[in-house]
C-alpha cells in the first residue's frame, strides 16, 4: 500500500508531464514533437499504472495481466502495419483509380 | 466478510482485482483498432491530420487533461481511506465523479462548438474528425460508465470499510484505465504541429 504522499508527488509529477507535453509542441521539432509527445503519455501511463494502479507493488500474476492486453496488441499492430508499409493499395477493376 | 468459495478476504481481493486487470486487457483490445486506424491516418495524411488538429480548442482540451489526471488522484485517495478503514473514502469518492462530470460537461461543450466546423469540413479532414469523435466519444462513453459506478459506490458506501473494499479498488482500477486512455488521445488530437499556428 502507497502513502498518500506518493499519490500527491505522482500527481504532481502528472501536472507536470503536462505542462512539458502541452509547452513542448509550441516549439517547431517536427516529427521529434511527436516522439516527445508519445514518449512523455508513456511515462504519465506508467506512473499512473505503477502508483495509482499499485502495479509497483503488486505480484507477478498482476503484473503479466496488465501487459498481456498491450503486448498482443503490439503484435497486431506490426503484423497490420507490415501490411500498409509494404503494398500497394490495388483497387478493385471496377473502382475508380484514386 | 468471507464467502464460500474463497479460504480468506486476501485471495478474494486477489481474485477481484486479476478479474477486473484482465477485463482492461479486453479493454485495450477494444480500444486498439481506432489507434491503428489513427496510426494509418496520420501517416497517410499527415497535413489532414495538423490541420484538423488546429480547430481544437487546447485551453479546454488542456484543463480536461488536468481535470482528468486530478480525479484519478482523488480515486487513489478514495481506495487508500477505504483501505484504512477511514469514512472519508466517500468524500473522494463524491470528489471523483464530480471531477469526472466537469471533465463530461467541458468535452460536451466542445463537441458542441466543433459541430459547426465539422459540417465544413471534407477530405482527408473528416477523416480526422471522424477518429476525433470516435475516440474520444468512445472515451466519454466510459468515462460516463466511470461516473455512474463511483455515484453508486458513494452512495452505497455503508457497505465498504478496511474489512471490505474490493469493489472500491476495482472501481479505481476502471477509473484508471480510462484516465490512462485520454493521457494519449490529448497529445494525439489535440498538439499536432500547434507551433504552425
Amino acid at each position: 500500500m502507497e502513502k498518500p504522499f506518493t499519490y500527491f508527488l505522482t500527481w504532481l509529477g502528472l501536472l507536470a508531464f503536462l505542462a512539458l507535453t502541452c509547452a513542448s509542441a509550441y516549439v517547431p521539432l517536427g516529427p521529434w514533437n511527436t516522439a516527445i509527445n508519445m514518449a512523455i503519455s508513456c511515462a504519465k501511463g506508467l506512473l499512473v499504472a505503477l502508483f495509482f494502479m499499485h502495479l509497483k507493488k503488486s505480484g507477478a500474476l498482476l503484473r503479466i495481466a496488465a501487459l498481456t492486453g498491450l503486448a498482443f496488441l503490439g503484435i497486431l499492430f506490426v503484423l497490420s502495419y507490415a501490411d500498409y508499409a509494404t503494398r500497394d493499395i490495388s483497387p478493385a477493376a471496377w473502382a475508380a483509380r484514386p | 466478510m468471507s464467502t464460500i468459495q474463497f479460504d480468506n478476504p486476501l485471495e478474494r481481493r486477489a481474485a477481484a482485482s486479476l478479474g477486473m486487470w484482465a477485463f482492461l486487457a479486453t479493454e485495450v483490445m477494444f480500444f486498439g483498432p481506432l489507434f491503428m486506424g489513427y496510426v494509418h491516418g496520420r501517416i497517410a495524411q499527415h497535413a489532414a491530420f495538423a490541420e484538423g488538429s488546429h480547430h481544437m480548442h487546447i485551453v479546454l482540451g488542456t484543463l480536461n487533461t488536468a481535470i482528468l489526471l486530478t480525479s484519478s488522484f482523488t480515486m487513489a485517495l478514495a481506495v487508500h481511506a477505504s483501505q484504512q478503514g477511514r469514512s472519508s473514502f466517500r468524500t473522494w469518492l463524491g470528489l471523483t465523479a464530480l471531477l469526472g462530470l466537469a471533465f463530461l460537461g467541458i468535452k460536451g461543450s466542445e463537441y458542441w462548438m466543433e459541430a459547426g466546423e465539422v459540417s465544413k469540413a471534407s477530405g482527408p479532414v473528416l477523416k480526422f474528425y471522424f477518429l476525433y469523435f470516435a475516440m474520444t466519444g468512445l472515451h466519454a462513453v466510459h468515462l460516463s460508465i466511470g461516473v455512474v459506478l463511483v455515484g453508486w459506490l458513494w452512495r452505497g458506501a455503508k457497505l465498504y470499510g478496511r474489512d471490505y473494499y474490493s469493489p472500491i479498488e476495482v472501481a479505481g482500477l476502471y477509473w484508471h484505465f480510462v484516465d490512462i486512455v485520454w493521457v494519449f488521445l490529448y497529445p494525439m488530437f489535440y498538439l499536432i504541429e500547434r507551433y504552425a499556428k
